[in-house]
């Protein structure tokens, strides 16, 4: 457990060994066992999860929370609490509405989720040991996407500047959420943008980059370390993602580590992934210590942190 | 009646409408092809589902991405809208090829790709029972058992959503065997699928339809043998 080490690989900097990170998220109530819903209503459950996952796994690095609904939820999103993944966001304010009209707010550390979190996080930085607590927030497209629901993805193309004005105000939701991470105390914020990788890069450089640097900004004035996270097939956005500011940036288990590493090192940027959690501990179908050792040998020791994907 | 030439036009305005996403031009296109007397399921088949094929291998390419595709989808309802009703009886009985129940799992409520599958399904001429998004498990069973349906299309985006599958395919197995089920979306692989059990595996709405007709005839074919089997 260490740190340091973690945010050097962050930072996309040579390490002596790779830095380990299980994204534990609802995970971690399991280990406690608890159901999901609970646990992400209750701070004391968090802390307790989050500590026990850190310990278990020797971590160098534990979210908070992995919920990319915290944002959505906040401000009137209805949600569905299920028992074994995180809340689904179930209604779009701005399908049908203007932003004016649906009146949102920037949710601050005082509104929706945001109290539990806040009381969790604190719970946890008195008691945690040498490693990194990462806040994680939602990114601008996802969030947009809980928003305007499917219609954002087609506002890209046919309703342009009805698409910057949400994607834009998800970006500045999304800088709160970094400033409360900040007071927090985590050392690595990240935005989490799943979605990201369903576009043109184009279309994710006029829009999503934009929208990422109000909380970039936050995290880097606060002299702390940044990443960019994104899921799926992200081969033909990835040279977006190592320019849209950040430190770093995490990928899942469907890239080729081979490329993400020399394109993160082509950036001097810092990586993260890619363990196969649906084949290797979902399914089995590949062994997860084989799985491991490749990741380890792709990855590398410049700028590489051991990750599920 | 209309001339090849008139036809061929016809037919290349509706497709190049659906793949530049361009929902006007295929709309002027599909009234032309009413008011011309071109057969409607011809300007279906071949123009509107032409086209969809081909933004499906855009896709595949990494050309297109989802706001393309979903663009090219509502091209492509802005056509079916006005051919359908044109269609004939005799023309509908012959295109349907079966019935789909198709849903996203419990506990999942991304249905971009159930969408566009359910989409190719109505294209190609199946009757689409459409359950929606965050689907209980069981509703699947109960709806192919109401509806008769011959095809189960399951989709899901999250890792921990997918394993819901298994449980659905081997509750409509036990109850019915002869009925295909097909899975699809973001976590899926063909060999995810094998190890549910599924029938077909759909990689991307473009193949989902293909797939389904694929696992019809395979199903129909080891039927045929079991019967031939069990002849004296």
């Amino acid at each position: 457990m260490a740190k340091q080490l973690l945010i050097d690989a962050y930072r996309g900097k040579k390490t002596e060994t790779a830095p380990w990170v299980p994204y534990a998220g609802v995970h971690a109530a399991y280990l406690i066992g608890e159901k999901a819903d609970k646990y992400l209503q209750d701070p004391d459950l968090i802390a307790k999860g989050v500590l026990f996952a850190a310990e278990r796994y020797k971590a160098d690095g534990v979210p908070l929370i992995f919920d990319l609904n915290v944002e959505a939820i906040s401000m009137g999103c209805q949600a569905k609490w299920v028992l074994d993944n995180p809340p689904a966001v179930v209604s779009h304010p701005l399908q049908d509405k203007s932003l004016k009209e649906a009146n949102l707010k920037i949710p601050t550390a005082k509104d929706g989720r945001w109290p539990v979190i806040v009381e969790a996080g604190k719970k946890v930085m008195a008691k945690k040991g040498d490693w990194v607590l990462m806040g994680l927030l939602c990114g601008p497209l996802t969030l947009a996407s809980h928003l305007r629901g499917v219609k954002i993805f087609t506002d890209v193309i046919k309703n342009r500047p009805l698409a910057k004005e949400i994607i834009d105000f998800a970006g500045k939701v999304g800088a709160e959420s970094a400033r409360i991470y900040r007071d927090i105390g985590c050392e690595i914020i990240a935005i989490v943008d799943p979605v990201a990788s369903q576009i043109k890069p184009q279309t994710f450089r006029e829009f999503v980059t934009p929208a990422c640097q109000e909380a970039i900004k936050v995290i880097h004035d606060a002299g702390l370390t940044s990443s960019f996270f994104i899921c799926g097939d992200a081969t033909k956005v990835l040279e977006e993602v190592c320019q849209v500011g950040t430190h770093g940036f995490a990928i899942d288990e469907q890239l080729n580590l081979n490329y993400v590493r020399d394109l993160a090192v082509k950036y001097n940027k810092g990586f993260g992934g890619n363990l196969k959690l649906t084949l290797a501990l979902s399914l089995g179908i590949v062994n997860p210590k084989e799985d491991a050792i490749v990741s380890l040998a792709a990855g590398g020791l410049t700028g590489y942190t051991f990750a599920p994907g | 009646m209309v001339d090849d030439e008139k036809r061929n036009d016809i037919l290349k305005r509706l497709s190049d409408g659906v793949v530049y996403y361009d929902e006007e031009k295929v709309i002027v296109a599909s009234n032309e092809a009413v008011e011309d007397g071109l057969d409607p399921f011809d300007a279906i088949m071949n123009g509107l589902a032409a086209g969809m094929e081909i933004v499906g291998q855009l896709y595949e390419k990494q050309e297109y991405f989802v706001p393309e595709i979903l663009m090219c989808a509502d091209a492509l309802y802005g056509g079916l809208n006005i051919l359908r009703p044109h269609l004939k009886a005799k023309e509908m009985k012959e295109a349907v090829k079966g019935q789909v129940v198709i849903g996203v799992v419990q506990g999942d409520v991304h249905d971009i790709g159930k969408n566009l599958v359910k989409m190719m399904f109505d294209v190609a001429g199946f009757t689409v029972h459409d359950l929606g998004a965050d689907v209980p498990l069981e509703k699947f069973a109960e709806e192919q058992v109401r509806t008769d349906s011959n095809i189960i299309a399951l989709s899901a985006m999250m890792t921990t959503t997918m394993m819901g599958m298994k449980k659905v395919i081997h509750m409509i197995k036990e109850r019915n065997p002869d009925v295909a089920i097909m899975v699809g979306g973001a976590p899926l692989t063909k060999e995810v699928a094998d190890i549910f059990g599924a029938d077909g595996y759909a990689e991307n709405a473009g193949n989902a339809v293909q797939e389904a007709i694929k696992m019809i005839s395979r199903l129909r074919e080891m039927h045929a043998k079991q019967q031939l089997g069990a002849t004296p």
